[in-house]
């Protein structure tokens, strides 16, 4: 653990050098260097601009991504326990976790308009798919001998699933939330870029346009943490609720 | 009664090389079997057969053949077979997990249709839950029983001194031994007070040193606990150290090949009951009738 975190400020260290002086010596817009990058970042937020920007954004993110851990964890479980629930969805589970999400913003566009419906909507569309796939497989990954035995001490259906199923599962959805989490961050900026201009996602198109590159860099620097931070949230509830997994891999 | 009968006609085919099993013994014996004294479980002419479909083809396999077996009251009795012979089956037929085709279990005069109190299962694979400590797995079976939640702690812990966990009730399953997973095993089983404990090769899983404690621990607590066992085992001198009867079954479809008393005193001290000749001669005995199930069917 602690050699890891040293090997990471080494690498970002090394990085942010590196690109000071490459910016320093290019003294061209197109590749800034760090210090005015951090200068430009330090205007974005202390004029609050890139405050209130950014909260709008995260509202959109927390509220795609909830709902899609609600629908995602309910139709896997469904899903997985079913049989005849996951013929009738797998075909369309499978072909959406392919297709690119991106395709669909027009018909959202016409279906909730131009509002954050919308980017919800996006949100959720990039992140479900991960999620209903995941709980679906750890479900039926669940060792059945556990499951016997519930039902030898007596167990009824409910308790069948509150107390074997879910805690087993539990992993396997923790890992759909990981990656469903990456996907709604994406799915968040495609949204404000691609629906309506709100939020980082749109101060990326702005400054983009206007070749504001160190107000450019500093809010794409901003949505990598964001998605940094958000990963390590959803990593730190896993370890919190699946502990005992994770000292099983240690060994 | 067919099959009390041949239980008697084997006890006295091995009066030849057994001799402690004298004309008085056989005489209690059979006095025992013929007043039907306290049968706890009665099987009679169970049979089963699985379906498997490959390709739209579907075969059906026969698992057991016309079993009958009665086991009497805190009767330790244990089934040994051929691999893929049907004991698990029985034992899961016996609990109520899985129904059987003809024939019928009952159990203190009940019919078996389902899992009951008054049995609980041991099973091969340990069967603990990872994310419970061993304290909360060996509470697990109570909690269903919807015993208070103080009332359960407490159980439990008096169980798990039993099988000599006591200062484990906090570790994780992943964190023990093979043997040790095994005792909470065990503990959980016996937490429920089951009149029956069924226990399904509880000790193949571990090493064979570990599984000679095991036996040793085990008859300690069916001395003290008076339960009724049926025990599947594939090792014929763990079946002949433990129990009070041997049911030899044929290989698929499983049948009753034969049962043997074993006419070992008790309380039995391993290392003398393993030098003893019946002990030698019985497992030899089991050894041949396996032999000869398994030859016949090819």
């Amino acid at each position: 653990m602690n050699s890891r975190f040293g090997s990471n400020v080494l690498s970002i260290l090394s990085l942010a050098i590196l690109w000071e002086v490459v910016g320093r010596m290019m003294d061209s817009t197109l590749i800034p260097p760090l210090s005015k990058i951090g200068a430009a970042w330090w205007k974005l937020l202390s004029s609050g601009k890139l405050l209130a920007n950014l909260g709008m954004s995260l509202t959109t993110l927390a509220m795609g991504f909830l709902l899609a851990v609600f629908v995602g964890v309910v139709l896997g479980l469904l899903m997985g326990r079913f049989r005849a629930v996951e013929h009738f969805l797998d075909l369309y589970v499978n072909a959406l976790m392919s297709a690119p999400t991106t395709a669909f913003v027009p018909v959202l566009i016409l279906w909730f308009g131009l509002g954050v419906e919308s980017r919800i909507a996006v949100v959720f569309l990039f992140a479900v798919f991960v999620i209903i796939i995941n709980t679906m497989t750890g479900v039926k990954q669940v060792d059945g001998v556990l499951v016997e035995m519930a039902r030898s001490f007596g167990a009824k259906e409910r308790e069948i699933f509150f107390k074997i199923i879910l805690p087993a599962a539990l992993p396997a959805i923790m890992a759909g939330l990981r990656l469903g989490i990456g996907r709604a961050v994406k799915g968040m900026v495609t949204a404000e870029m691609l629906l309506t201009l709100t939020g980082i996602g749109a101060m990326i198109m702005q400054y983009g346009s206007a070749f504001a590159t160190d107000s450019l860099f500093a809010v794409i620097l901003t949505i990598l943490l964001v998605a940094l931070v958000t990963m390590k949230g959803v990593q730190w509830l896993d370890r919190r609720l699946t502990g005992w997994k994770a000292e099983i891999a240690i060994e | 009664m067919f099959n009390q009968f041949k239980s008697f006609k084997t006890s006295e085919a091995l009066r030849g090389p057994l001799h402690g099993l004298n004309d008085l013994n056989v005489l209690n014996i059979l006095n025992e079997r013929l007043c039907g004294a306290n049968n706890m479980v009665e099987i009679q002419g169970v049979s089963k057969s699985f379906h498997k479909t490959v390709k739209d083809n579907t075969t059906e396999i026969k698992a057991l053949s016309d079993v009958s077996l009665s086991v009497r009251e805190n009767e330790f009795v244990s089934i040994i077979g051929p691999s893929g012979c049907g004991k698990t089956t029985l034992l899961k037929m016996i609990d109520g997990l899985i129904p059987y085709d003809s024939g019928k279990i009952v159990i203190n005069g009940k019919q078996v249709t389902a899992p009951g109190p008054d049995r609980a299962v041991v099973f091969q694979s340990f069967a603990l839950l990872p994310w419970r400590t061993v304290l909360a797995n060996v509470e697990f079976s109570l909690e269903l029983r919807q015993l208070p939640k103080e009332e359960r702690a407490k159980t439990a812990r008096d169980y798990l001194k039993r099988v000599g966990l006591a200062d484990f009730e906090n570790h994780y399953p992943h964190e023990l031994s093979g043997g040790m997973q095994q005792r909470a095993g065990l503990a959980r089983a016996l937490a429920v007070n089951p009149a029956i404990l069924l226990m399904d090769e509880p000790f193949g899983a571990v090493d064979a040193q570990t599984r000679q404690l095991l036996q040793e621990e085990l008859l300690e607590l069916w001395q003290r606990e008076r339960k009724t066992v049926i025990f599947i085992t594939h090792s014929m001198d763990e079946a002949v150290y433990l129990s009070d009867r041997v049911v030899v079954m044929t290989p698929r479809p499983g049948k009753v090949a034969e049962i043997l008393d074993v006419p070992l005193p008790r309380p039995r001290v391993s290392e003398e009951v393993r030098r003893d000749g019946k002990f030698v001669d019985l497992t030899n005995y089991i050894w041949e009738s396996l032999k000869h199930a398994m030859e016949n069917h090819h």
